[in-house]
């Protein structure tokens, strides 16, 4: 089962009068719930612009957490995690979304600027123990795992433009956000590019808040661990308690 | 069907987790020993972090062993004098653990700490559980078992205590230091330490064998639940949904186990369950050993 949230702009009447913004979302922010015992939450993002020869990209970024990678490097004959690389400021999602191929909109240059793309997101000074190589070399390779893991994605062409009322252009997009997001806020950019050039920008965010009996076992193991680990106990001693008594029931009758 | 682990932070697969219970549950109740051995590499190996796996299984032993102590208190072959001195030992034993798993977790080579424990004494005891079979089967040419039948310094140090159930009349310090140095692998590793404190039990301290299993049953109880209230407390890493998914499994698991092994007792089996240890010690060695795909990955369970 899948919900889906939907951030709807607020009101589309405004952009029928005179003076039409470039880019126009609903600026508040929006909660979002997600149960982690199911598989995750598609989120729509809906907005609009003035109809013809736009391209969108929207940027999607995570809270941030800490990462630690480890080098593994051979010692005495054996394979061993000997280097640690602490990263204090990671974005645990990372999505960017456009309405074409990201070099079709603009050049290198003007992402670098903007800091935009997934090879701009700045990922912060991490602290280098016990290892020869340099930050850059880490920094590919989190990138890397931060993909394969689904957490770090692009989505090019995946918003689609569409005519609305008037001189009204309507895009949207959807993303999904599986179930082991971390709760937080999201910060969503949006961009709007016109032959090449940057016309308009503007943002809002999503706060997202996990739910559900997932949601207050962790909460409860992180701030009352000590009565955590005694229920767990307990816990745990009443199942085995409980079992040896219907066995014993069972064989008796 | 998805099923998502709170602590963990990642979606598993509850049934294959049920049955991984089931079978490990069988193999314990069919061979008498707690299966934590044997569960937390195979945990480790199915993507737990190896942090979150000790800590969930020191968890789960609490049910498991509380259910098998309740059946051999009634057959009264629990010696509850020798639990007790020993769980003394034990809980000192499993702070130190604590201490230094924490250290490690601080500096990062816990993960190290757990994969080398697990190669050593899997390998060892595996070795040690093949050599004893194939001798019983006399395979192996010896015309009779030798055991370690002279202890003297055992029977020479002072503080002697009688223990009636087991008929012995020995010192507190060997006893003691038998259940620290198991309370130690237990916080460590996340075992109830069955498979050290058994053989520990019959060559160093030589109690009889009948009350062997009981008493290290109804010890493990109570060190498993400071190992995973310690573990709670100061680094938040027991799972208490992934242990009842292996609790249900390993009951089940469990009653099964003792049936079959009315039917299927013999070194044969023996062989059979020390050749399956054997290779699970040299699957976690093998981590060692081998190069790795990726030299540079992220380490699980940090956040």
């Amino acid at each position: 089962m899948i919900k889906k949230f939907i951030i709807i702009l607020s009101s589309i009447t405004i952009l029928s009068g005179q003076s039409l913004p470039e880019i126009f979302v609903d600026g508040e922010e929006r909660d979002i719930k997600i149960r982690p015992n199911i598989a995750g939450t598609e989120v729509v993002l809906l907005g609009a612009t003035p109809a013809g020869q736009r391209e969108i990209i929207i940027e999607v970024v995570g809270p941030r957490r800490n990462i630690t990678l480890q080098e593994k490097r051979r010692f005495l004959g054996l394979w061993l995690g000997l280097g640690k690389i602490n990263y204090h400021n990671v974005p645990s999602y990372y999505n960017i979304l456009s309405s074409k191929p990201l070099n079709e909109i603009s050049d290198r240059e003007t992402f670098n600027k903007l800091g935009l793309g997934l090879e701009n997101l700045p990922l912060g000074k991490a602290e280098i123990i016990n290892s020869d190589l340099k930050q850059r070399v880490f920094n590919k390779r989190l990138r890397t795992e931060m993909q394969n893991k689904g957490q770090f994605l692009e989505n090019e062409s995946s918003v689609t433009v569409r005519s609305g009322p008037g001189k009204v252009g309507l895009f949207s997009t959807e993303f999904f956000l599986p179930s082991n997001s971390l709760q937080g806020k999201y910060s969503v950019r949006y961009f709007t590019f016109r032959d090449g050039n940057l016309i308009s920008y503007t943002e809002n965010t999503i706060d997202l808040k996990q739910a559900g009996f997932s949601r207050v076992v962790w909460l409860t193991a992180n701030n009352f661990p000590l009565i955590y680990g005694l229920l767990a106990v307990i816990l745990s001693g009443l199942v085995g308690w409980l079992v040896s008594i219907i066995f014993r029931r069972l064989k008796i009758s | 069907m998805e099923f998502y682990l709170p602590i963990a932070e990642m979606s598993i697969n509850p049934v294959g987790f049920l049955i991984l219970g089931i079978v490990v549950g069988t193999l314990s109740g069919t061979f008498g020993v707690g299966g934590g051995f044997l569960m937390t590499p195979l945990l480790i190996l199915l993507g737990i972090p190896p942090a979150i796996a000790v800590a969930s299984e020191a968890n789960h032993i609490v049910g498991s062993s509380l259910s098998g102590t309740i059946g051999h208190l009634r057959r009264r072959a629990v010696d509850i004098r020798m639990g007790n001195v020993l769980l003394t030992g034990g809980v000192l034993g499993s702070i130190v653990g604590i201490l230094i798993f924490n250290s490690l977790k601080e500096a990062g080579f816990v993960d190290l700490l757990v994969t080398i424990a697990y190669f050593f004494f899997l390998t060892i005891i595996g070795l040690l559980m093949l050599y004893e079979s194939l001798d019983s089967m006399g395979l192996l040419g010896h015309k009779k078992r030798s055991r370690f039948y002279h202890h003297s310094w055992v029977m020479g140090l002072p503080l002697k205590v009688r223990f009636r159930r087991s008929g012995l009349y020995i010192s507190l310090i060997p006893p003691y230091l038998v259940g620290f140095v198991v309370g130690i692998l237990s916080a460590i590793m996340g075992v109830g330490g069955g498979f050290i404190m058994i053989p520990a039990m019959i060559y160093i301290l030589r109690m009889p064998t009948s009350v062997v299993v009981g008493t290290s049953l109804y010890q493990i109880i109570f060190i498993t639940s400071i190992v995973t209230i310690l573990h709670a407390a100061t680094n938040q890493t027991v799972d208490f949904v992934l242990a009842l998914i292996l609790l249900i499994g390993g009951t089940i698991g469990a009653q099964l186990g003792v049936r079959l092994s009315n039917k299927l007792k013999g070194p044969a089996l023996r062989v059979a369950l020390s050749i399956l240890v054997l290779s699970v010690g040299i699957v976690m060695g093998l981590e060692l050993i081998l190069e790795p795909d990726q030299s540079i990955t992220i380490l699980a369970g940090g956040h």
